[in-house]
């Protein structure tokens, strides 16, 4: 599940969260133009499809913000 | 001594000692005094009311043609002139659970006071708990002896007009609306309390209940990206340009499949959102920022991923009860399958 509100998203069951960019552009930025916009949302997708092929155990968030899969944050 | 106050009782066909399941389609029928376990129901509230009649329907019926079946269940309800109605209990039993729930609330439209009881899960809790008074049930008949207790309480206070007070100090499953409540402490002091309590390792029950997490069992990894089909789902509410299929904006009880099997990218002339739960101006310039089909033709003319599936599914995510949200999840699951789609995209606004 790809969303802004991923502390949200992380207690309705979904098991792979990405964080998205903002809840009115979630898979990109228009305020970065276009060229770095669509850069922003092929992030976020290659990161969402990547953690289709990661094992997780339980709701884990996924930023693409960041370099790395994180340690996973369980929701509580 | 003041007279008793009258209890008319709702039973299904099963209770009344009529049959099962092949005696499931009888009609409504209404008979004098106390049937089945109304007579435990009489024994435990005692003498201050009477169960002054039943009335009985098949949970097949009611639940097939509810509005008939309620019409003459109400009327019945209204000859026997009660004080309050009480319906089941229906413990596990969904159609039951149902009907009784249904019970309750035409009860209520005719401005008589009812209370049923069933277990929390039962479908008819679910559905009609925040417009019935529901005493928390086991999930079998054994348990009628405690439910039959907690429904004659309330039901006596219901029956002497006293307001209800919180579910959690009355006894009933939550309808989810706030009260106005004296709890005798100051907030400051009670959440001190609680906090003491926590830091000594105590039991405190919290004033917030927060429901817990729905737990979901991970789905296994893909092995190979670039052989596996991928679809997308959004719950932002897009619609093609004009929304010729008249989704709704909120509170959606369906949800809509269009093929991308002829689109390169989600155009501003051909897609808009319509969702009545954020600024929908910026999707409806680049929609694809809540349905990634752009990014997805890149990806698989690079042959990252195998193949973009022909059918999106949408619907707007704002207002909709979790039940009904499950309820088409799983739909859109199911087709999703059947359709060969290995992994999802869900973007959620």
């Amino acid at each position: 599940m790809i969303s802004a509100i991923y502390t949200f998203a992380m207690t309705t069951g979904a098991n792979r969260v990405i964080r998205g960019a903002r809840i009115e552009h979630v898979c990109g930025d228009p305020s970065l133009g276009p060229e770095k916009d669509y850069a922003y949302g092929m992030r976020i997708v290659r990161k969402a499809l990547e953690t289709l092929t990661v094992a997780v155990s339980g709701p884990t968030l996924f930023d693409p913000q960041a370099g790395d899969i994180q340690e996973p944050s369980h929701a509580s | 001594m003041t007279t008793p106050i009258r209890i008319a009782h709702y039973l299904n066909q099963f209770f009344a000692g009529i049959g099962g399941e092949e005696r499931a389609d009888v009609g409504v029928s209404v008979r004098e005094g106390p049937v089945g376990p109304g007579r435990a129901l009489q024994a435990a509230l005692g003498d201050p009311a009477r169960v002054v009649g039943t009335v009985i329907c098949g949970d097949n019926l009611i639940n097939e043609s509810p509005e008939a079946a309620l019409a003459a269940i109400v009327a019945h309800l209204r000859e026997l002139a009660p004080d309050v109605v009480v319906a089941g209990p229906a413990f596990g039993s969904g159609r039951y659970g149902l009907a009784c729930g249904m019970v309750c609330r035409a009860s209520r439209e005719a401005e008589l006071p009812a209370v049923t009881a069933m277990h929390p899960e039962n479908p008819g809790a679910l559905a009609h708990r925040r417009e019935a008074v529901i005493v928390p049930a086991g999930e079998s008949s054994t348990s009628m002896q405690p439910a039959l207790v907690g429904v004659a309480r309330l039901a006596l206070k219901l029956g002497r007009g006293e307001p209800l007070g919180p579910a959690e100090i009355e006894g009933y499953i939550s309808q989810g609306v706030r009260l106005v409540w004296d709890r005798g402490r100051p907030g400051y002091q009670r959440a001190l309390d609680m906090l003491l309590a926590k830091l000594h390792g105590r039991p405190f029950v919290s004033e917030v209940p927060c429901r817990a997490p729905e737990r979901v069992t991970p789905a296994l990894p893909i092995a190979d990206l670039s052989r596996a089909r991928i679809a997308m789902v959004t719950t932002g509410g897009l619609v093609r340009k004009g929304n010729p299929d008249k989704q709704v904006a909120a509170n959606a009880t369906r949800y809509h499949r269009h093929s991308v099997k002829d689109l390169e990218a989600l155009t501003p002339e051909g897609w808009e959102a319509y969702h009545a739960g954020y600024f929908n101006h910026i999707v409806n310039r680049n929609p694809n920022y809540i349905l990634p089909l752009s990014f997805l033709r890149d990806l698989e003319g690079k042959g990252q991923i195998g193949r973009v599936h022909e059918s999106m599914y949408a619907l707007p995510g704002v207002s909709t009860p979790v039940a009904m949200a499950r309820q088409l999840g799983r739909a859109i699951a199911e087709d999703l399958k059947a359709g060969g789609v290995e992994g999802v995209l869900l973007v959620a606004t």
